[in-house]
């Protein structure tokens, strides 16, 4: 036997005689020791049990041995899967309805928290607290073929949680999908101010404050929301609000930049034409 | 007193077992040095040995957990007069307690045990002790509360006199005073921790399973547990070599490993809120999981002969091996070619110096021997100077020329690298193939851990790797990016205007500014995050916003990022610690998330947005070209093809995380200025690795221009 092979041996040996001394008797289900391929998904170090609060976020699907959802939390782990991994939208909006279907206000099977109490270490909470994870996934799907289901789920995630960053601007989002839409001039009109609203909303959840500022040098920030408030106004007619929300975008990104990193030339190239357009001297008739 | 030691070190409170050899002090690794000098040499480097103990970012970390806490990460020991949450008598700590059925316990010691096991045990005899015992709790508690404005950095107990007496800097946190020498308890993780290895300590890891948080039974004798199963006598019988073959093949397991390399926090009200799990000896005692690491790694694909080497693979294999520096092997995993290094291949050399240190200079063979360089993500942040000041002269630079014996690089940070480019593989061959103006465009990154854990792996929740991304056209016309930094000021650390350094820049999906807390008159200190900082003063969605949008909205944009992360739940009615726009502080009615940069302050972690091993993923980048007209309006014209270019890059901390330590151990924190770290250490000391891996297409143009 050569060397390699023996210190295989040995290690196999010493990996079974420690399985073998771990403790297994009495032990709480979830929290026995996970033997890959051998515990089914209670002790699996990876499946993440709720206490009291379901795990908002995403678990590789491969890791959790789930054969058949059961639950709201697995449902909407299969519905990432089927989105992120398999690109599989369809199946994907259909386990993250189930889930949601699940987990709701409507039929009593999940609750808003709203007290400490309720949350405190190892508390039991029936119904279980409402997710937002499956909500913001099926309503991004959403988007832009079903805004106004887009926009109810939004309302529901901020239900839930009122100071969650990204939410209104998403619904900002919906509903700028709705004027481009729109059917005439005037439900255009009334869904831009909607955005306008929301995008607005959005941007008092991350104020820019004198403390702010002092600590980062930020004059602005949220970027993109000065972008779309910028675009909103520009189709409303609303030259004065477009150039202060032009200005805001170049202030948020003077030390971020963009991902569309050209819309910063845009953005002065256009606020240049509209200076110059609000500041001409105004014609007066003749006398 | 030789006596007494002996009898301590034999008899450890809640470690240790029934060892049928001669006890032993714990040895100094210079004492190892002449018979095992390659070794030694290797180790030297290591940062788990010596330069752990003397950072300054484990000792920020440690200072601020202890703000927050009131001083329950200091250890206790056997004649401590504490008590635990039951009123009985609190004298043991992490390492010493077993089983730990108490909070406080598992808190005396947190940071200290995984990094000084050995000498915090022996500091349950006072003269052997170099990290005292602090006063905890609020102001009102026993002996007027834990003191921020008195409080050391453990580093300062780490330095003697040249006769070994213990000698402090001249201010808190100064610089080692003339002459001083680094302590026994210095060297942290050296030999006589792991080759005095007894097995795992089965009763005081908290799932029963041997796992986290330094649950090793760790022997002091003259039994040292080596590799080999039929070792050579030692000269003089300065220690037995083992024979044992259950210690020999656990010091040569995973499990062994595992038991550091998983660090399972208490969980702090509201508890851990998204993993309900619980040391099994005290069901009243939840945890979550810091580090990862081993967990990742035993539930992963190297554990299993299913991976490209069709053999089950051990952390040795990787780490203590001639790997990134062995031969290449090639595979496939998805999409993704791969020529990397083989891991387990093992030089061949002497396991001691030939002719000195076996028993009548009987023969060594040579054999297939382990590197003890233990390379990780890890680059000392100090000065080659101050390394040596606090660790001895001949402590080694992390970035000194030269090559080892097999011809590899000395330095620590050129091994640091090429062990990263190891780590993942991205490809971006499934791009779109062709841009229209106007439309959508789509990139396509498949990427891949090839590490044994997740990567980044580890403190996951800081170590940042992210894909850095550029769409150009072939003016390098910017069309899309992410991924990127921007030179900005940061008043909040003294630093008012760009400094030229694109490595002290955190990426811009969130704009966080981390309160460092402030000092209170003494006899006003109170636990919890109020004045002793860790709560984010801004808290803003930056422009390349990925991480949140990809996990929770599914979205296709933005930074791919992964670095994990810590996360406070605030339960209603807990203040977010920053103010509206009218000056009131927001106080959440319903739970809120947020990502936090203090372990204590996190009360669940997200250990998923890792890459784990053999696994690939795909992440896409949609984004809309600009249309004619607005390209029209720009004065530009773009010119084909399109250059996709993708790579990772990795940045061990974030900047973000650096600042929050600098201010809140500096002399506008809770306990005045600790001297740990300035603007000036991240500018001078925080070094990206960029381009570990990278993947460059092209995409035609279509459309009308």
């Amino acid at each position: 036997m050569s060397f390699r092979k023996l210190a295989l041996t040995a290690l196999a040996v010493t990996s079974a005689a420690v399985a073998q001394n771990t403790p297994t008797a009495g032990l709480t289900t979830g929290n026995g020791p996970y033997v890959p391929g051998v515990t089914y998904q209670a002790d699996n170090p990876n499946y993440l049990n709720r206490n009291p609060f379901y795990f908002e976020g995403r678990v590789d699907w491969n890791l959790l041995k789930i054969t058949t959802p059961s639950t709201p939390w697995e449902f909407t782990q299969r519905g990432i899967h089927y989105q992120d991994d398999l690109q599989d939208t369809t199946d994907a909006i259909a386990d993250y309805q189930t889930a949601i279907s699940m987990n709701n206000l409507t039929n009593n099977t999940c609750q808003l928290i709203t007290s400490a109490a309720l949350v405190a270490p190892n508390a039991t909470l029936t119904p279980a607290p409402c997710m937002f994870t499956p909500r913001l996934r099926l309503a991004y799907l959403m988007i832009e073929t079903s805004p106004d289901v887009a926009i109810g789920l939004y309302q529901q995630v901020l239900q839930i949680d009122p100071l969650r960053l990204g939410i209104n601007a998403f619904i900002g989002e919906a509903y700028d999908n709705k004027a481009a839409a729109a059917a005439d001039a005037t439900s255009q009109a009334s869904y831009l101010n909607s955005a306008i609203a929301a995008y607005k909303a959005e941007l008092v959840l991350s104020p820019v404050t004198a403390q702010s500022t002092a600590l980062t040098g930020d004059k602005a920030n949220n970027a993109h929301v000065h972008w779309a408030l910028a675009a909103d106004y520009a189709q409303l007619g609303d030259a004065v609000n477009q150039a202060s929300e032009l200005q805001a975008y170049l202030d948020a990104t003077q030390w971020h930049s963009d991902t569309y990193a050209w819309h910063i030339q845009l953005a002065k190239t256009r606020l240049a034409k509209l200076n110059a357009q609000l500041h001409r001297p105004i014609d007066r008739p003749n006398r | 007193m030789g006596v007494a030691l002996s009898a301590v070190a034999q008899t450890p409170t809640g470690n240790g077992g029934d060892v049928p050899f001669k006890s032993q002090p714990i040895q100094q690794p210079q004492s190892c040095l002449p018979c095992h000098q390659r070794q030694y040499d290797e180790l030297r480097q290591s940062v788990k040995s010596g330069y752990r103990n003397v950072s300054p970012l484990f000792n920020g970390l440690e200072t601020a957990g202890n703000f927050i806490t009131g001083g329950l990460l200091r250890p206790v020991y056997a004649d401590s007069t504490k008590l635990d949450t039951n009123g009985q008598p609190l004298n043991s700590n992490m390492f010493t307690t077993s089983p730990i059925t108490d909070g406080l316990q598992l808190r005396a010691g947190f940071c200290f045990t995984c990094h000084n096991a050995n000498y915090e045990r022996l500091a349950n005899d006072p003269t052997q002790r170099e990290v005292p015992e602090v006063t905890t709790g609020a102001a009102s508690a026993v002996g007027g509360g834990f003191r921020p404005d008195l409080f050391r950095p453990l580093r300062d107990y780490h330095m003697t006199d040249t006769s070994g007496k213990q000698i402090l800097p001249a201010s808190i946190g100064g610089y080692p005073p003339s002459g001083a020498l680094p302590s026994k308890g210095t060297a942290g993780i050296s030999c006589d921790l792991c080759h005095n290895e007894g097995g795992p300590d089965l009763e005081r890891s908290f799932k029963g399973d041997g796992f986290a948080n330094t649950s090793l039974i760790i022997n002091s004798s003259i039994e040292k547990v080596g590799p080999f199963p039929f070792p050579v006598d030692v000269k003089n019988n300065f220690h037995i070599a083992s024979n044992d073959q259950s210690k020999i093949s656990f010091l040569r397991s995973s499990a062994f490993c595992g038991a550091c390399h998983d660090v399972r926090l208490p969980g702090g009200g509201p508890g851990d809120l998204a993993n309900n799990e619980f040391n099994v000896h005290a069901p009243s005692l939840p945890y979550f999981r810091l580090e990862n690491l081993n967990t990742e790694f035993q539930t992963g694909a190297y554990n299993t002969p299913n991976n490209p080497f069709g053999k089950t693979l051990r952390c040795q294999d990787c780490h203590m091996s001639l790997f990134p520096y062995s031969p290449t092997s090639t595979y496939t995993v998805g999409n993704i070619n791969v020529t990397n290094a083989t891991p387990a291949v093992f030089a061949q050399n002497y396991a001691a110096v030939p002719g000195i240190s076996t028993d009548q200079n009987y023969p060594l063979p040579l054999r297939q021997v382990v590197d003890h360089h233990f390379t990780g993500t890890d680059v000392p942040l100090l000065s080659a100077t101050e390394l040596q000041a606090r660790l001895g002269p001949d402590y080694p630079d992390p970035y000194e020329p030269g090559v080892d014996g097999y011809g590899n690089p000395l330095a620590l940070a050129s091994r640091r690298q090429k062990l990263l480019e190891q780590a993942a593989r991205i490809d971006a061959t499934q791009t779109d193939p062709q841009a229209i103006l106007g439309q959508d465009f789509t990139v396509r990154v498949n990427a891949v851990g090839l590490s044994g854990h997740r990567f980044p792996a580890g403190f996951s929740q800081e170590r940042t790797a992210y894909i850095q991304l550029s769409v150009t056209d072939d003016n390098g016309f910017v069309l899309y990016q992410s991924g990127y930094r921007v030179d900005k000021p940061h008043p909040d650390t003294g630093e008012m205007a760009p400094d030229g350094n694109l490595d002290d820049e955190d990426n811009e999906h969130v704009h966080v500014v981390v309160d460092g807390g402030q000092a209170v008159p003494v006899g006003s200190y109170a636990t919890g995050a109020g004045n002793n900082g860790s709560k984010n003063l801004v808290f803003e969605l930056g422009p390349d916003n990925g991480p949140d949008d990809r996990v929770y909205s599914g979205v296709d944009a933005g930074l791919v990022l992964f670095r994990n992360e810590l996360t406070v739940i605030f339960a209603p009615g807990t203040p977010l610690g920053r103010n509206d726009a009218n000056g009131n502080p927001i106080v959440p009615a319903k739970p809120h998330y947020e990502e936090t940069f203090n372990a204590a302050t996190a009360n669940t972690v997200d250990n998923y947005r890792s890459l784990q091993p053999l696994v690939p993923r795909q992440f896409r980048y949609k984004f809309t070209m600009p249309t004619k007209a607005e390209l029209a309006e720009l004065g530009v014209t773009l010119k084909a093809p399109l250059h996709v270019h993708t790579q990772i890059n990795d940045e061990h901390f974030p900047p973000v995380f650096m600042r929050y330590l600098v201010k809140t151990t500096g002399p506008s924190g809770p306990g005045g200025d600790k001297q740990l770290l300035t603007e000036a250490t991240i500018d001078t000391y925080l070094k990206t690795n960029p381009n570990l891996t990278s993947s460059d297409v092209t995409a035609t143009l279509g459309g009308a221009q």
